[in-house]
Order: C-alpha cells, then sequence, then structure tokens
C-alpha cells in the first residue's frame, strides 16, 4: 500500500518466543470452520500455528497433528453453557497471524499485538450476556501512518471470528502513537467502521491482511 | 424519603411485535410515516423496507437507487392532502435520494382524488405480491438523486413544514436543499462548520433552525440570515462524539398533569414561571454521545429592556442586529448505558424520553417537578436521578424563585435485540388491533440483528 514504509527495520520476535496454545483446544475448533476445501485435519489448529504453511512465515513452528476439531460439544458460541470459554489466548491466536500491511510479517512476530494487551471483560451484570473484548495495538513506530489500517483489521478479524455478544474494542496502546487519540476514536465509531467495509480499496488491503488467517471470506 | 411520595411508576417495557420479514443484513434506522400506518427501516442491505404498523408485515421495499448502504431515511411532512407519500433516503455511496409513491395502495387507506393517472388502483390489500397485475401501485418511484456530498450521508431531515431537507456527511458538511417544482431541489445552503463528520440533524418544530452533531463532540444551530444560513450557536459539552440530537415538541407535555402532588401555592407559582420561561425559549434540544450521557440543552431567550417576551428573535442589547442564540445545559438524564447511546427519542405525545445504544439496552425516561426545589442535595438516590438546575441568573427571572425538574428513569430492558447493538429507538404511534387509545405510542427499536421490534410501556 505505502511504496516508502514507515518502518523499514522492524523489530521481529522469534516465533518460538510467541504466547501460543499448542495444545489444540476445543475453543479454537469451533470457531467457524474453513470452506476453503481445506482438508479440515488441521482446522483445530488455526491460526497460530498452522501460519506454517503460509509462504510468508518462515518461522512458523511445525504443526502438532492431534487434531480434535471434529467435538460437538463446543461448536456453537452463541450457547449461554460456553460464555466462558473463550480466553485472551483465543483472541490472541485470532489476530497474531494478521499480516502488516507493509511488511511480509505478522503483527504476532512485529509485537504489534501481544498476549498481556488484550483483555475480556465480562459482562457488567447478570442481566447483560455482552461481553468485551479489549486488544490494545503497539505500532511499531509512534507516527506508522498505518496504524488506522492495522486496527481495522483487528477488528474486523475479530468481528468475523467472534460470536455477536463481543463487543470489540481495538485501541492503540497508550504512549506508543503520536496521533493515537484520532485513532482511537476512529477505531470506535461504528459508523466509520460499516462504511469501511463498503470500501473496495480498503477491504482489499484488509482481505490481503488477513489472507494468512482462517475464515475470513465467509 | 421525599422521593416516595412523588409519582414514579415503574413500568415494563413489553415486546409487541418483531417486524416481519427482518432484513438479512443490519438495519440502521427505523421511521414511522407521519399519517399512515407505515414505517421505513434503512439497512445496510442497500433498500428501505417498508412495513405496515397494522399487521406488522412488509408492505413494500424501496430499493435499486443507492449502491451502498442505506443509513437514514425521513418521511416528508405535510404530503397528506396530495395523496402522495414522500420519502428521503441517505445513504453510504454519498447521495440522498427522493422517492415517491402514490397513498392509493395503502391498506385501509381511503382513496383520495387520483394526481397519478391511474397509478392508484385502490381495492388492494397493500401488500407485496398480491399478484393482482397492478404492480405500479407498489412501486416506490426514484424522483430525484441529491449529489453534493462527497462521503457517506448519515442523517436526513425534513423541516417541519417540508420545505427543507437537511443532510449531513462524513465530509464534515450539513446542505439544506429546497424544493422547487418538479422535482427539482435546490441547494440553498452548504454549512462547513464542524471540524468532524456530522452524526445527524434535525429540525426545530416551529421556526426553521437546524441544528447538527458531530464527531467533534458539538452540536450546531443554524439559521437563514438575509438569505444566508448561518451557524448561530454551538453547544460544547460532551466529551465525544455526538450521535443524535432532537427537539422536544412545540410545547411542553408531560409536566403539565402533575399539578395534583402537592398543594403549596408557591410552588404552583413556581411551576408557572418554569412553564411561562419555557414557553419564551422554545423547544428544548437533546442529545446523546459517545461519551455515554444524554443532555439537554435549552435556549436563552434574549432579553430586552421593557418587554419581557423574546422567543429569541429580538435583537440583543449587547449584539445588536445578531442572530446568535445562546442555549445552555439545562439537565443530564440518568446515566444507564454502558457504551455509546447511539439515539433518544423525545415523545410528541408524552413528553418522556427513550435512547438506547451499543449496550443493547433500552432507556425511558420522564421529567418531573423536583419536591423541593431549594435545600435538597445535588444528587441521591444513588444517582438515579439528575437535577436540572434553575440558573436563574441569566434567564430574566433574578430574583424568583423558579420550579426545578428532574429526570427519572421509569422503564429499562437489556438485551432488546439479544446481544446485538441497536441502532434506533422512536416512538410510533400505534396502529395495530390491540391499541387501548387512539393517540397510545409504542417504542420501535432497530438493531445490528436486522430486527425492528415494537414495544410497548406498561
Amino acid at each position: 500500500m505505502d511504496p516508502d514504509k514507515d518502518n523499514a527495520n522492524p523489530t521481529i520476535i522469534n516465533p518460538s518466543d510467541l504466547p501460543t496454545r499448542r495444545r489444540q483446544s476445543d475453543n479454537i475448533s469451533s470457531i467457524k470452520r474453513r470452506t476453503d476445501g481445506g482438508t479440515g485435519l488441521f482446522d483445530g489448529l488455526i491460526p497460530a500455528i498452522a501460519r506454517s504453511s503460509h509462504a510468508y512465515d518462515p518461522f512458523a513452528a511445525p504443526l502438532p497433528v492431534d487434531s480434535d476439531a471434529s467435538s460437538p460439544s463446543s461448536s456453537d458460541f452463541g450457547d449461554d453453557d460456553v460464555l466462558e470459554e473463550i480466553d485472551e489466548q483465543e483472541i490472541y491466536d485470532l489476530i497474531a497471524p494478521i499480516s502488516d500491511p507493509e511488511h511480509p510479517l505478522t503483527l504476532g512476530s512485529l509485537a504489534v499485538v501481544n498476549l498481556p494487551d488484550i483483555h475480556i471483560v465480562p459482562p457488567a451484570s447478570t442481566a447483560s450476556r455482552i461481553s468485551t473484548v479489549r486488544v490494545l495495538i503497539t505500532p511499531t513506530i509512534t507516527h506508522c501512518s498505518l496504524a488506522t489500517v492495522i486496527g481495522l483489521g483487528v477488528r474486523v478479524r475479530l468481528e468475523q471470528a467472534l460470536p455477536p455478544r463481543f463487543r470489540i474494542d481495538v485501541r492503540i496502546k497508550e504512549g506508543t502513537h503520536s496521533t493515537a487519540d484520532q485513532v482511537n476514536k476512529q477505531l470506535g465509531d461504528k459508523e466509520r467502521v460499516a462504511a469501511a467495509l463498503e470500501n473496495g480499496t480498503l477491504m482489499g488491503v484488509i482481505r490481503k491482511m488477513l489472507e494468512g488467517c482462517d475464515n475470513v471470506n465467509e | 424519603m421525599s422521593s416516595l411520595s412523588l409519582p414514579s411508576p415503574q413500568q415494563t417495557i413489553k415486546p409487541l411485535a418483531t417486524l416481519n420479514p427482518p432484513s438479512t443484513a443490519r438495519t440502521w434506522h427505523t421511521a414511522p410515516h407521519p399519517y399512515l400506518p407505515l414505517a421505513a427501516t434503512s439497512s445496510s442491505d442497500k433498500t428501505v423496507r417498508i412495513y405496515s404498523l397494522l399487521d406488522f408485515r412488509l408492505h413494500s421495499s424501496v430499493s435499486g437507487g443507492h449502491k451502498r448502504s442505506i443509513r437514514t431515511s425521513a418521511w416528508k411532512p405535510g404530503t397528506k392532502s396530495a395523496g402522495e407519500s414522500v420519502l428521503a433516503t441517505g445513504s453510504f455511496d454519498a447521495s440522498a435520494g427522493i422517492w415517491r409513491r402514490w397513498d392509493g395502495g395503502v391498506k385501509g387507506m381511503k382513496e383520495e382524488q387520483d394526481f397519478t393517472g391511474g397509478f392508484a388502483g385502490g381495492g388492494d390489500d397493500g401488500l407485496e405480491g398480491d399478484g393482482d397485475g397492478d404492480d405500479e401501485d407498489e412501486e416506490w418511484r426514484f424522483a430525484v438523486v441529491l449529489d453534493g456530498h462527497e462521503s457517506e450521508i448519515k442523517s436526513v431531515a425534513w423541516s417541519a413544514g417540508g420545505q427543507y431537507l437537511a443532510t449531513c456527511s462524513r465530509d464534515k458538511s450539513v446542505w439544506v436543499w429546497e424544493e422547487m417544482e418538479d422535482d427539482n431541489f435546490e441547494t440553498v445552503a452548504v454549512m462547513q462548520e464542524h471540524e468532524g463528520d456530522v452524526k445527524c440533524v434535525a429540525w426545530h418544530p416551529t421556526e426553521e433552525l437546524l441544528a447538527s452533531g458531530s464527531y467533534d463532540d458539538t452540536i450546531r444551530l443554524y439559521k437563514e440570515d438575509l438569505d444566508d444560513w448561518t451557524c448561530v450557536a454551538i453547544m460544547n459539552g460532551h466529551d465525544a462524539t455526538v450521535w443524535w440530537v432532537e427537539f422536544e415538541s412545540e410545547k411542553v407535555v408531560g409536566l403539565e398533569n402533575q399539578e395534583e402532588v402537592d398543594g403549596t401555592d408557591d410552588m404552583k407559582e413556581q411551576r408557572k414561571i418554569w412553564l411561562e420561561r419555557r414557553e419564551n425559549a422554545g423547544a428544548r434540544l437533546i442529545s446523546c454521545s459517545d461519551d455515554l450521557s444524554i443532555r439537554i440543552w435549552r435556549r436563552i431567550p434574549r432579553e430586552r429592556p421593557d418587554v419581557p417576551t423574546g422567543q429569541g428573535r429580538m435583537p440583543s442589547i449587547l449584539r445588536s442586529n445578531s442572530i446568535e442564540e445562546e442555549w445552555v445545559e439545562e439537565a443530564r438524564l440518568p446515566q444507564r448505558h454502558e457504551r455509546s447511546v447511539y439515539t433518544v427519542s423525545w415523545s410528541r405525545k408524552t413528553g418522556m424520553v427513550v435512547s438506547t445504544g451499543s449496550d443493547g439496552k433500552v432507556v425511558v425516561y420522564k421529567e418531573r417537578w423536583k419536591q423541593s426545589s431549594s435545600s435538597a442535595g445535588p444528587t441521591d438516590d444513588n444517582g438515579d436521578r439528575a437535577m436540572s438546575e434553575g440558573r436563574n441568573a441569566s434567564n430574566g427571572h433574578n430574583n424568583t424563585t423558579i420550579a426545578e425538574t428532574e429526570w427519572i428513569v421509569v422503564a429499562e430492558m437489556s438485551d432488546a435485540h439479544d446481544v446485538f447493538e441497536v441502532n434506533h429507538v422512536c416512538w410510533a404511534p400505534r396502529w395495530d388491533k390491540g391499541r387501548r387509545s387512539e393517540d397510545e405510542e409504542m417504542i420501535m427499536t432497530t438493531g445490528d440483528d436486522g430486527e425492528v421490534k415494537a414495544w410497548i410501556l406498561e
């Protein structure tokens, strides 16, 4: 998108140092199945590890193969009895494989998204079923012009992957960006996000960022 | 415990109907028709669904005109005598549309004069797909496209007389269009006062005074001054995006029947002064915001040295010939929302207010006389009540005590649209068979789940 990269030489984290859930869990498997004709064998592994098959990621660890994707009990996030089954690690695993718009690297490996900066806030009262996911993103440099696009990519990814009972707040981590307030306001504006999703050019960029994730084009 | 003696009926919001069939995509906004049992729901699937409020079923569809989400729509007032409904739509494709449809095909409507040269077949039940070959009747005609905005239109509103249409957009501008003859709309004003997206526009019920709320956290008011529309007031106060503004009815309603509560003549006199002041100032404005607050704003009428009536049109003694107006925050409603408040609607029949937002809650509020206007603490009841400040010094009653009002929550509901966000709420006349009186109102909510629901207060 931008020929002059904001940060031509970002710090890259070794994938083996990235937090991930090695053991496949039912929770991950139950986030929408892929419909792209894949064998389904590794569905349960999406997406952090599954990226090893992605051409852009030479660092990915080998896949564990103890997939148990067919577990029927966790296939519906809408059920009340699975309300607490999504945790921060799973949120991380959903967004870490998103590609940076200007580097062939993932947001996880660039430490743009970090596990400690993901918080799930449970419903405010017993009368409510609405939980909030708060993700703070750390741009690689404080004047990164793509911070908004990255934030939008994270928000779109989570809106597509999580059940609707989650409200998704994506914000810039405090002190990491020169125009954080502006970016935050845009990312928090439902109308702007909705309109952005109807903007072909912007969606092209987002789609490319999400190529490394599963089930983006359902 | 003085509050125990006040009328505070806790009511419940009861489901009446879900409009059928719903949209499969997000719905943004629902506009009840000014005189027919219809409501128009704007959807991100680029259509407007027109539902019958008699049976809550789909009546007709407005489609084929917009290339992106339809964000909003508004019925032109005052078209009854012409026998034609006129709907303005605003879309993310940056255009506004004007649609027309002969009223003759509406169920239950008596046929009036036929201006359409035979389009009014009459006698059909007004529902879609009745296959009687008289399809023209069901068609919404895309009469005019209003181009000019550079990006998404967020809101459209007709002035009370129907002469002007206001539109606003992410391009930071507010446009006023005037309808000339033969589907010809002329741009009479382009106001670029805001520093961010303009989220909403609303007209005063009696004056040609336009309000807008914005992403820049402010509310602005405009009116025409010697053929030129200008900004006449800025209301600062909200700490985040103003999602919605709306004026109250021409006359204050809801307080007049609360007289029996207490007896002192002094208090009655104070209330009379409050009502007079409201009369002089004209309709108040209500706003809601991303900052979770809902605020009420009041005009400070212009003072003249001799005659104590103003209507805000009198020349100021300080700034002669200025048309600028002074508006102040009068009250804040009890804060019940936990996330962005997207809409607030002020009933023109009961004076009650209903709000909704991202948290999926629907909250109904009512204004009442404050029992004690002097000695009560600033807030009590765990913040359930929001006091309306007297601001006596600035309104011409310097040495008089004026009654005060307060807003209380009378009903509250969570998860109105299951776990989805609710984008819009409004009061609408009730038309179905179960209605308990001619002017009974219901609440209509519009959600991210594509559904529109009708509710009644009990």
